[in-house]
């Protein structure tokens, strides 16, 4: 469904992303680790389109790499960010409409399939029934980030890109957070990609791992066996593992 | 009294319009980020052109002055969008360069209109003659068409702003261009569509106060500073403080003139400026830090 062939990118000297390649499945989760600075988050802004850099970015067999983010979002590729970028002085309902209307290209564009008829369906499935009309301004994080999850869902999308979607979350709230992910890819047949830094979340809810360190894949693969990896820990941990 | 209270409706009508060639600078400013310079020349030009509908080369009716100007004045804003503004929004230093490069188009737009129309001051007639009496007071009909006209499209742009979906767009935008993006939000296509609501309203602005003011190649310099101010005082990027700031020094301005004379307006509306920032730093709408 999304594959990537030697990805790379410069800031400056230093390579963020360096000869990236893989390639993913539809229906699977994909989760993403590695230390701070290691480029997870530059390979979610290469595949959105807010950075270019060299290598090819496919997406169902058409490439990608080079498309303007709103594009890339019309094809059916969604994202959240670390920090939530919600419309803050708009409602929940108003910022799902939003994603609503311009996830899709133009009106006489094609239409895409939803597993959700209309936005009440889509709120009460993310769990925001009762705070429709709140402006965003005055929820709480949670809540923010589930906002920002619900108006990119409601762009339609196959593909679902979350930045730490458990961040700044409290124990209950980033087990609610997690089984909700599930429940979209099981449920809703939803492909996704999950940067994450609970090692936890990652080895209970991925079908695999890839771990990026100084913007080089370490190791690919399911997810027990590659955090058992002795290279991988001493990259996480930063000691030798005895 | 009677005077006073009509020199108070002149500076109500005044004002209305200052804030429709206001607001016109601060969405430019709010959604695209762009302090445009060659604002007042929009201003201008939408004078100039109605002079050549409605005097010069035809002498056509107002209304349709207005029908065939404001698509122009647009669809002008929406080229310069995409051929001078757009390119320069890759740079790492575009505030800068893009307040340069305005200041460069005001410049050729005002002289286009020095070698096309020459230097000698034009004016336009008024939209209707003679006068209403209301309630023992006399209103020109002149000064009701700009009020109706200019509430007339202030309400369009209000209901626009707030239910359309490119109304949604350019306030999603204007909050937030990574976030706007992300839900799918063509961003480019939205500055332009910006950049040409603007203009045009620059343009209306010109046709309403053209009758008022004599025109000439470089009087649209008047009405950027005049915006500058409103836009400050009511808090750059706010609809709101745009309202009541172009409210507030309209009447101001009638009152100025009635009392001191002309000349006396602008050193009042800076006094006001001063005032206001002294007082509310961000202006009387303005968010108080606004993240780069």
């Amino acid at each position: 469904m999304l594959r990537l062939e030697h990805v790379t990118k410069h800031f400056g000297e230093l390579a963020a992303v360096n000869d990236l390649s893989f390639e993913l499945e539809e229906g699977e989760v994909f989760g993403i680790a590695g230390p701070n600075g290691a480029g997870k988050t530059t390979v979610f802004n290469l595949i959105s389109g807010f950075l270019h850099g060299s290598g090819r970015i496919y997406f169902d067999g058409r490439r990608i790499d080079g498309l303007q983010p709103h594009q890339i979002t019309h094809l059916g590729v969604a994202r959240t960010f670390q920090i939530p970028q919600p419309f803050n002085s708009m409602t929940v309902v108003q910022n799902l409409r939003i994603g609503e209307y311009y996830g899709v290209a133009g009106r006489s564009g094609p239409k895409k399939d939803a597993p959700w008829n209309d936005l009440a369906e889509l709120i009460s499935f993310v769990g925001l029934e009762g705070k429709e009309a709140r402006p965003v301004s005055t929820l709480k994080l949670y809540d923010k980030k589930l906002t920002v999850l619900a108006s990119a869902l409601a762009t339609k999308p196959r593909l679902i890109m979350l930045d730490e979607a458990l961040g700044g979350l409290s124990a209950v709230e980033a087990e609610q957070s997690l089984e909700l992910l599930q429940r979209l890819n099981r449920e809703w047949g939803l492909t996704i990609i999950m940067i994450e830094h609970l090692m936890s979340a990652l080895t209970r809810s991925c079908d695999r791992l890839l771990i990026l360190n100084n913007g080089e894949a370490l190791r690919i693969g399911e997810p027990r066996t590659v955090v058992e990896d002795p290279v991988v820990i001493e990259c996480l941990v930063g000691v030798k593992h005895a | 009294m009677r005077e006073l209270v009509e020199v108070l409706i002149t500076g109500f009508t005044i004002g209305i319009v200052y804030f429709l060639v206001a607001v016109g600078f601060t969405l430019c400013y709010g959604v695209g980020r762009v302090l445009n310079y060659s604002y007042g020349s929009f201003f201008t030009w939408g004078a100039y052109l109605a002079w050549v509908l409605a005097v010069g080369y035809a002498e056509l009716n107002y209304f349709l002055v207005f029908l065939i100007v404001l698509p122009i004045t647009f669809l002008m804003g929406v080229a310069v969008d995409r051929v001078i503004i757009r390119p320069l929004r890759s740079r790492p230093e575009f505030d800068f360069s893009v307040l340069l490069a305005t200041l460069g188009l005001a410049v050729f737009l005002d002289n286009l209109v020095l070698v096309i129309f020459g230097a000698r001051t034009k004016s336009l007639p008024e939209f209707l003659e003679g006068s209403v009496t209301l309630a023992g007071f006399t209103i020109s009909w002149q000064l009701l068409a700009m009020f109706i006209f200019a509430a007339v499209v202030a309400v369009i742009l209000f209901v626009f702003m707030a239910k359309t979906r490119t109304g949604m767009s350019m306030r999603a935008v204007a909050q937030d261009p990574i976030g706007a993006r992300i839900v799918g939000i063509p961003l480019f296509r939205v500055f332009a569509i910006t950049f040409g609501i603007s203009t045009m309203l620059s343009g209306a602005g010109g046709i309403l106060l053209a009758p008022r003011f004599f025109m000439t190649p470089l009087g649209g310099w008047t009405f950027l500073v005049k915006a500058l101010i409103i836009v400050i005082a009511g808090g750059l990027g706010s609809i709101k403080g745009t309202l009541y700031a172009g409210f507030l020094l309209g009447i101001l301005e009638a009152l100025v003139g009635w009392q001191l004379g002309l000349l006396w307006v602008m050193p009042v509306w800076f006094l006001v400026l001063f005032l206001v920032l002294l007082i509310r730093p961000a202006g009387l709408f303005g968010a108080v830090a606004r993240k780069g």
